[in-house]
Protein backbone atom coordinates (compact mmCIF):
# COMPACT_ATOMS: atom_id res chain seq x y z
CA UNK A 1 0.00 0.00 0.00
CA UNK A 2 1.92 3.47 -0.79
CA UNK A 3 1.86 6.39 1.24
CA UNK A 4 -1.58 8.36 -0.29
CA UNK A 5 -3.37 5.19 0.22
CA UNK A 6 -2.28 5.45 3.99
CA UNK A 7 -2.59 9.27 4.44
CA UNK A 8 -5.90 8.48 2.66
CA UNK A 9 -7.26 5.66 5.10
CA UNK A 10 -6.35 7.84 8.05
CA UNK A 11 -7.77 11.21 6.63
CA UNK A 12 -11.37 8.91 6.51
CA UNK A 13 -10.68 7.13 9.52
CA UNK A 14 -10.47 10.50 11.38
CA UNK A 15 -12.64 12.68 9.26
CA UNK A 16 -15.53 10.60 8.00
CA UNK A 17 -18.55 11.05 11.05
CA UNK A 18 -17.73 14.37 11.22
CA UNK A 19 -18.26 14.82 7.83
CA UNK A 20 -21.49 12.70 7.75
CA UNK A 21 -22.72 15.05 10.60
CA UNK A 22 -22.60 17.63 7.94
CA UNK A 23 -24.11 15.92 5.23
CA UNK A 24 -26.75 14.78 7.56
CA UNK A 25 -27.48 17.99 8.99
CA UNK A 26 -27.41 19.30 5.07
CA UNK A 27 -29.98 16.83 3.58
CA UNK A 28 -31.79 15.32 6.58
CA UNK A 29 -31.52 12.04 5.08
CA UNK A 30 -29.75 9.30 6.16
CA UNK A 31 -28.95 7.54 2.83
CA UNK A 32 -28.55 10.78 1.01
CA UNK A 33 -25.71 11.89 3.68
CA UNK A 34 -24.24 8.71 3.06
CA UNK A 35 -24.07 9.51 -1.03
CA UNK A 36 -22.81 12.77 -0.34
CA UNK A 37 -20.16 11.33 2.25
CA UNK A 38 -18.79 9.30 -0.12
CA UNK A 39 -18.82 11.95 -3.34
CA UNK A 40 -16.49 14.32 -0.94
CA UNK A 41 -13.97 11.40 0.12
CA UNK A 42 -13.76 10.50 -3.80
CA UNK A 43 -13.03 14.56 -4.42
CA UNK A 44 -10.82 14.10 -1.45
CA UNK A 45 -8.74 11.06 -3.30
CA UNK A 46 -8.90 13.10 -6.30
CA UNK A 47 -7.22 16.46 -5.08
CA UNK A 48 -5.21 14.40 -2.57
CA UNK A 49 -1.81 15.97 -4.17
CA UNK A 50 -3.31 19.50 -4.16
CA UNK A 51 -3.31 19.88 -0.86
CA UNK A 52 -0.30 21.97 0.09
CA UNK A 53 -0.36 22.46 4.09
CA UNK A 54 -1.68 26.00 3.63
CA UNK A 55 -4.67 25.22 5.88
CA UNK A 56 -5.56 22.33 8.36
CA UNK A 57 -6.40 19.38 6.03
CA UNK A 58 -9.78 18.80 8.29
CA UNK A 59 -10.40 22.03 7.21
CA UNK A 60 -9.83 21.67 3.19
CA UNK A 61 -12.12 18.39 3.48
CA UNK A 62 -14.56 19.87 5.41
CA UNK A 63 -14.51 22.80 2.40
CA UNK A 64 -14.95 20.08 -0.38
CA UNK A 65 -17.80 18.41 1.59
CA UNK A 66 -19.55 22.12 2.23
CA UNK A 67 -19.49 22.64 -1.46
CA UNK A 68 -20.34 19.26 -2.52
CA UNK A 69 -23.69 19.69 -0.59
CA UNK A 70 -24.14 22.98 -2.14
CA UNK A 71 -24.06 21.44 -5.48
CA UNK A 72 -25.98 18.36 -4.35
CA UNK A 73 -29.52 18.51 -6.23
CA UNK A 74 -32.50 16.23 -5.27
CA UNK A 75 -34.03 14.09 -7.73
CA UNK A 76 -37.75 13.79 -7.99
CA UNK A 77 -37.19 10.49 -6.48
CA UNK A 78 -35.49 11.50 -3.53
CA UNK A 79 -37.57 14.62 -2.90
CA UNK A 80 -41.06 11.82 -2.50
CA UNK A 81 -38.92 9.98 0.01
CA UNK A 82 -37.85 12.74 1.37
CA UNK A 83 -41.67 13.61 2.49
CA UNK A 84 -41.64 9.97 3.76
CA UNK A 85 -39.23 10.85 5.85
CA UNK A 86 -40.75 12.70 8.43
CA UNK A 87 -43.30 9.69 8.72
CA UNK A 88 -40.38 7.31 8.84
CA UNK A 89 -38.48 8.95 11.30
CA UNK A 90 -42.18 9.33 13.75
CA UNK A 91 -42.42 5.63 13.10
CA UNK A 92 -38.46 4.72 13.98
CA UNK A 93 -39.05 7.18 17.19
CA UNK A 94 -41.68 4.56 18.85
CA UNK A 95 -39.22 1.94 18.53
CA UNK A 96 -36.28 4.66 20.22
CA UNK A 97 -35.63 5.48 23.00
CA UNK A 98 -36.14 9.33 24.49
CA UNK A 99 -32.95 10.56 23.22
CA UNK A 100 -32.98 9.20 19.89
CA UNK A 101 -36.40 10.88 19.18
CA UNK A 102 -35.14 14.38 20.40
CA UNK A 103 -31.74 13.46 18.05
CA UNK A 104 -34.31 12.78 15.33
CA UNK A 105 -36.34 16.28 16.07
CA UNK A 106 -33.01 17.93 15.75
CA UNK A 107 -32.33 16.70 12.56
CA UNK A 108 -35.49 17.91 11.80
CA UNK A 109 -35.46 21.52 13.17
CA UNK A 110 -31.76 22.18 11.67
CA UNK A 111 -33.13 21.01 7.93
CA UNK A 112 -35.57 23.65 8.60
CA UNK A 113 -32.79 26.36 8.05
CA UNK A 114 -31.49 28.08 5.44
CA UNK A 115 -28.99 25.67 3.56
CA UNK A 116 -25.95 28.10 4.55
CA UNK A 117 -26.59 28.10 7.74
CA UNK A 118 -27.48 24.43 8.39
CA UNK A 119 -23.39 23.71 7.51
CA UNK A 120 -22.60 26.34 9.72
CA UNK A 121 -24.91 25.12 12.30
CA UNK A 122 -23.18 22.07 12.24
CA UNK A 123 -19.98 22.65 12.29
CA UNK A 124 -21.12 24.49 15.70
CA UNK A 125 -22.30 21.55 16.89
CA UNK A 126 -19.39 19.76 15.86
CA UNK A 127 -17.35 22.22 18.05
CA UNK A 128 -15.05 23.28 15.33
CA UNK A 129 -13.11 26.79 16.19
CA UNK A 130 -14.92 29.90 14.63
CA UNK A 131 -11.46 30.73 13.03
CA UNK A 132 -12.43 27.46 11.01
CA UNK A 133 -15.56 27.59 10.32
CA UNK A 134 -14.77 31.37 9.06
CA UNK A 135 -12.48 29.97 6.54
CA UNK A 136 -14.36 26.96 5.74
CA UNK A 137 -17.26 29.30 4.30
CA UNK A 138 -15.58 32.35 3.26
CA UNK A 139 -17.31 34.69 5.77
CA UNK A 140 -15.26 36.51 7.69
CA UNK A 141 -15.23 35.89 11.57
CA UNK A 142 -16.74 38.84 13.15
CA UNK A 143 -19.76 38.25 10.34
CA UNK A 144 -19.59 35.13 11.44
CA UNK A 145 -20.27 35.09 15.04
CA UNK A 146 -23.13 37.35 14.62
CA UNK A 147 -24.21 34.53 12.07
CA UNK A 148 -24.17 31.92 14.46
CA UNK A 149 -25.67 33.85 17.19
CA UNK A 150 -28.74 34.28 15.00
CA UNK A 151 -28.63 30.68 13.72
CA UNK A 152 -28.24 29.58 17.38
CA UNK A 153 -31.85 31.30 18.31
CA UNK A 154 -33.45 29.92 15.17
CA UNK A 155 -32.52 26.85 16.34
CA UNK A 156 -33.81 26.56 19.62
CA UNK A 157 -37.15 28.72 18.11
CA UNK A 158 -37.48 25.62 16.05
CA UNK A 159 -36.08 22.58 18.04
CA UNK A 160 -39.15 23.83 21.23
CA UNK A 161 -41.56 24.39 18.43
CA UNK A 162 -40.99 20.92 17.06
CA UNK A 163 -40.86 19.89 21.32
CA UNK A 164 -44.38 21.18 21.81
CA UNK A 165 -45.67 19.58 18.56
CA UNK B 1 -38.28 24.95 26.77
CA UNK B 2 -35.01 24.41 25.87
CA UNK B 3 -31.73 26.35 25.67
CA UNK B 4 -29.13 26.17 22.95
CA UNK B 5 -26.48 24.12 25.43
CA UNK B 6 -29.31 21.74 26.06
CA UNK B 7 -29.19 20.98 21.84
CA UNK B 8 -25.52 21.35 22.13
CA UNK B 9 -25.19 18.53 24.74
CA UNK B 10 -27.73 16.34 23.09
CA UNK B 11 -26.12 16.74 19.77
CA UNK B 12 -22.48 15.64 21.53
CA UNK B 13 -24.08 12.41 22.75
CA UNK B 14 -25.49 11.25 19.62
CA UNK B 15 -23.59 8.81 17.44
CA UNK B 16 -23.70 7.69 13.75
CA UNK B 17 -23.22 5.43 12.15
CA UNK B 18 -20.65 5.45 8.90
CA UNK B 19 -21.81 2.76 6.54
CA UNK B 20 -18.32 2.49 4.91
CA UNK B 21 -15.07 1.61 6.15
CA UNK B 22 -11.87 3.33 5.11
CA UNK B 23 -10.85 0.52 2.69
CA UNK B 24 -14.40 -0.04 0.82
CA UNK B 25 -14.10 3.69 0.34
CA UNK B 26 -10.24 3.90 -0.84
CA UNK B 27 -11.22 0.76 -3.19
CA UNK B 28 -14.24 2.87 -4.55
CA UNK B 29 -12.38 6.02 -4.63
CA UNK B 30 -9.95 4.46 -6.66
CA UNK B 31 -12.22 2.34 -9.18
CA UNK B 32 -14.32 5.76 -9.99
CA UNK B 33 -11.37 7.74 -10.91
CA UNK B 34 -9.97 5.16 -13.30
CA UNK B 35 -13.83 4.72 -14.64
CA UNK B 36 -13.87 8.50 -15.16
CA UNK B 37 -10.68 8.69 -16.64
CA UNK B 38 -11.10 5.79 -19.25
CA UNK B 39 -14.82 7.34 -20.03
CA UNK B 40 -12.96 10.79 -21.09
CA UNK B 41 -10.42 8.67 -23.01
CA UNK B 42 -12.52 6.64 -24.39
CA UNK B 43 -14.91 9.46 -25.66
CA UNK B 44 -11.88 11.45 -26.95
CA UNK B 45 -9.98 8.43 -28.24
CA UNK B 46 -13.46 7.63 -30.47
CA UNK B 47 -13.71 10.93 -31.70
CA UNK B 48 -9.76 10.89 -32.26
CA UNK B 49 -9.90 7.76 -34.78
CA UNK B 50 -13.01 9.14 -36.90
CA UNK B 51 -10.71 12.00 -37.32
CA UNK B 52 -7.86 9.62 -38.85
CA UNK B 53 -10.69 7.32 -40.78
CA UNK B 54 -12.17 9.93 -42.63
CA UNK B 55 -8.59 11.80 -43.21
CA UNK B 56 -7.28 8.45 -44.30
CA UNK B 57 -10.14 8.70 -46.79
CA UNK B 58 -9.05 11.54 -47.99
CA UNK B 59 -6.06 10.89 -48.61
CA UNK B 60 -5.40 6.98 -50.01
CA UNK B 61 -9.00 6.85 -51.82
CA UNK B 62 -9.15 8.45 -55.12
CA UNK B 63 -12.52 10.52 -56.24
CA UNK B 64 -13.23 12.26 -59.45
CA UNK B 65 -15.49 14.97 -58.52
CA UNK B 66 -13.52 18.31 -56.34
CA UNK B 67 -17.46 18.25 -54.00
CA UNK B 68 -16.54 14.92 -52.94
CA UNK B 69 -12.96 16.22 -51.33
CA UNK B 70 -14.76 19.40 -49.97
CA UNK B 71 -17.72 16.88 -48.51
CA UNK B 72 -15.03 15.09 -46.97
CA UNK B 73 -12.93 17.85 -45.89
CA UNK B 74 -15.41 19.67 -43.72
CA UNK B 75 -16.53 16.40 -42.45
CA UNK B 76 -13.29 15.99 -40.94
CA UNK B 77 -13.05 19.88 -40.09
CA UNK B 78 -16.14 18.97 -37.84
CA UNK B 79 -15.08 15.79 -36.37
CA UNK B 80 -11.56 17.89 -35.16
CA UNK B 81 -13.06 20.95 -33.82
CA UNK B 82 -15.46 18.38 -31.98
CA UNK B 83 -12.78 16.73 -30.39
CA UNK B 84 -10.92 19.97 -29.68
CA UNK B 85 -13.93 21.22 -27.95
CA UNK B 86 -14.41 17.59 -26.43
CA UNK B 87 -11.02 18.01 -24.74
CA UNK B 88 -11.59 21.46 -23.42
CA UNK B 89 -14.85 20.48 -21.60
CA UNK B 90 -12.85 17.70 -19.78
CA UNK B 91 -10.30 20.22 -18.85
CA UNK B 92 -13.25 22.86 -17.90
CA UNK B 93 -14.71 20.03 -15.91
CA UNK B 94 -11.34 19.22 -14.34
CA UNK B 95 -10.92 23.01 -13.16
CA UNK B 96 -14.46 23.22 -11.30
CA UNK B 97 -12.19 23.16 -7.76
CA UNK B 98 -14.13 22.25 -5.02
CA UNK B 99 -11.25 23.06 -2.85
CA UNK B 100 -11.74 27.24 -3.63
CA UNK B 101 -14.07 28.74 -0.78
CA UNK B 102 -17.76 28.29 -1.33
CA UNK B 103 -18.32 32.17 -2.77
CA UNK B 104 -15.69 31.41 -5.20
CA UNK B 105 -16.98 27.66 -6.05
CA UNK B 106 -20.43 29.15 -6.78
CA UNK B 107 -19.12 31.95 -8.96
CA UNK B 108 -16.65 29.55 -10.76
CA UNK B 109 -19.69 26.95 -11.05
CA UNK B 110 -22.34 29.63 -12.36
CA UNK B 111 -20.32 31.15 -15.21
CA UNK B 112 -19.58 27.23 -16.05
CA UNK B 113 -22.90 26.25 -16.07
CA UNK B 114 -24.19 29.12 -18.57
CA UNK B 115 -21.32 28.58 -20.63
CA UNK B 116 -22.03 25.11 -21.14
CA UNK B 117 -25.37 25.46 -21.69
CA UNK B 118 -24.27 28.22 -24.78
CA UNK B 119 -22.20 25.53 -25.82
CA UNK B 120 -23.90 22.98 -26.07
CA UNK B 121 -26.53 24.16 -27.88
CA UNK B 122 -24.43 26.50 -30.69
CA UNK B 123 -21.88 23.40 -31.18
CA UNK B 124 -24.63 20.60 -32.07
CA UNK B 125 -26.15 23.25 -34.58
CA UNK B 126 -22.46 23.57 -36.20
CA UNK B 127 -21.93 20.07 -35.96
CA UNK B 128 -24.98 18.74 -37.39
CA UNK B 129 -24.92 21.14 -40.46
CA UNK B 130 -21.39 20.45 -41.10
CA UNK B 131 -21.79 16.81 -41.02
CA UNK B 132 -25.30 16.92 -43.18
CA UNK B 133 -22.96 19.23 -45.62
CA UNK B 134 -20.40 16.61 -45.67
CA UNK B 135 -21.61 13.88 -46.06
CA UNK B 136 -24.31 15.32 -49.24
CA UNK B 137 -21.26 16.42 -51.07
CA UNK B 138 -19.82 12.83 -50.50
CA UNK B 139 -23.04 11.40 -51.38
CA UNK B 140 -22.88 13.04 -54.86
CA UNK B 141 -20.29 11.02 -56.65
CA UNK B 142 -19.96 7.79 -54.03
CA UNK B 143 -23.45 7.36 -54.72
CA UNK B 144 -23.70 7.47 -58.28
CA UNK B 145 -23.36 4.54 -59.62
CA UNK B 146 -25.61 2.54 -56.94
CA UNK B 147 -28.87 1.00 -57.34
CA UNK B 148 -31.90 3.31 -56.77
CA UNK B 149 -32.45 1.69 -53.47
CA UNK B 150 -29.12 1.73 -52.53
CA UNK B 151 -28.99 5.50 -53.05
CA UNK B 152 -32.49 5.50 -51.11
CA UNK B 153 -31.19 3.37 -48.30
CA UNK B 154 -28.15 4.98 -47.92
CA UNK B 155 -29.55 8.25 -47.88
CA UNK B 156 -32.72 7.87 -45.65
CA UNK B 157 -29.77 5.34 -42.78
CA UNK B 158 -27.71 8.85 -42.85
CA UNK B 159 -29.99 11.66 -42.52
CA UNK B 160 -32.38 9.48 -40.86
CA UNK B 161 -29.78 9.24 -38.11
CA UNK B 162 -29.03 13.13 -37.83
CA UNK B 163 -32.78 13.90 -37.64
CA UNK B 164 -33.10 11.18 -34.85
CA UNK B 165 -30.07 13.05 -33.12
CA UNK B 166 -31.29 16.35 -33.80
CA UNK B 167 -35.04 15.74 -32.82
CA UNK B 168 -36.27 13.18 -30.24
CA UNK B 169 -32.63 12.75 -28.64
CA UNK B 170 -31.99 16.23 -29.04
CA UNK B 171 -34.69 17.35 -27.02
CA UNK B 172 -34.97 14.89 -24.46
CA UNK B 173 -31.16 15.72 -23.76
CA UNK B 174 -31.58 19.23 -23.63
CA UNK B 175 -34.77 19.20 -21.49
CA UNK B 176 -32.68 16.96 -18.88
CA UNK B 177 -29.82 19.46 -18.77
CA UNK B 178 -31.83 22.25 -18.89
CA UNK B 179 -33.37 21.17 -16.00
CA UNK B 180 -30.52 20.20 -13.99
CA UNK B 181 -28.55 23.12 -14.78
CA UNK B 182 -31.94 25.69 -13.99
CA UNK B 183 -31.81 23.78 -10.79
CA UNK B 184 -28.68 24.05 -9.62
CA UNK B 185 -28.49 27.99 -10.85
CA UNK B 186 -31.69 28.78 -8.75
CA UNK B 187 -30.14 26.69 -6.10
CA UNK B 188 -27.10 28.59 -6.37
CA UNK B 189 -28.46 31.90 -6.41
CA UNK B 190 -30.55 31.43 -3.68
CA UNK B 191 -27.37 30.56 -1.22
CA UNK B 192 -24.96 32.93 -2.78
CA UNK B 193 -27.73 35.42 -1.38
CA UNK B 194 -27.35 33.41 2.10
CA UNK B 195 -23.70 34.28 1.71
CA UNK B 196 -24.02 38.26 1.08
CA UNK B 197 -26.73 38.65 3.61
CA UNK B 198 -23.60 36.54 5.95
CA UNK B 199 -21.07 40.02 4.90
CA UNK B 200 -23.82 42.61 5.18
Amino acid sequence: MDQKDILFKEIFDKNSKKIFHLCYGYTGDHDAANDLLQETFLKVWQNLDKFRNKSLISTWIYRIAVNTCLTYLRSEKKQAKDELTDNIIETKVEEHSEKNEQVAMLYQSIAKLEENDRLIITMVLDELPYAEIAEISGISEGNLRVKIHRIKQKLTELYNHHARI
Amino acid sequence: MQEFNEIEALWAKHTVEVKISADEMLKQAKKEVNSLRVKSLLNIAGMAISFFTVTAIWLFLSFQSWTTYLGISIVIAAVGVYTVILYNNYRIIAKNDFTVNPNQFINQLKRYQVSRMALHNRLYWFYTTALSLGMGLYFIEVLENFEVWQKIFALVLSFGWIILCSTILRKAIIKKDKEKITLLIEKLERIGKQFIKSNE
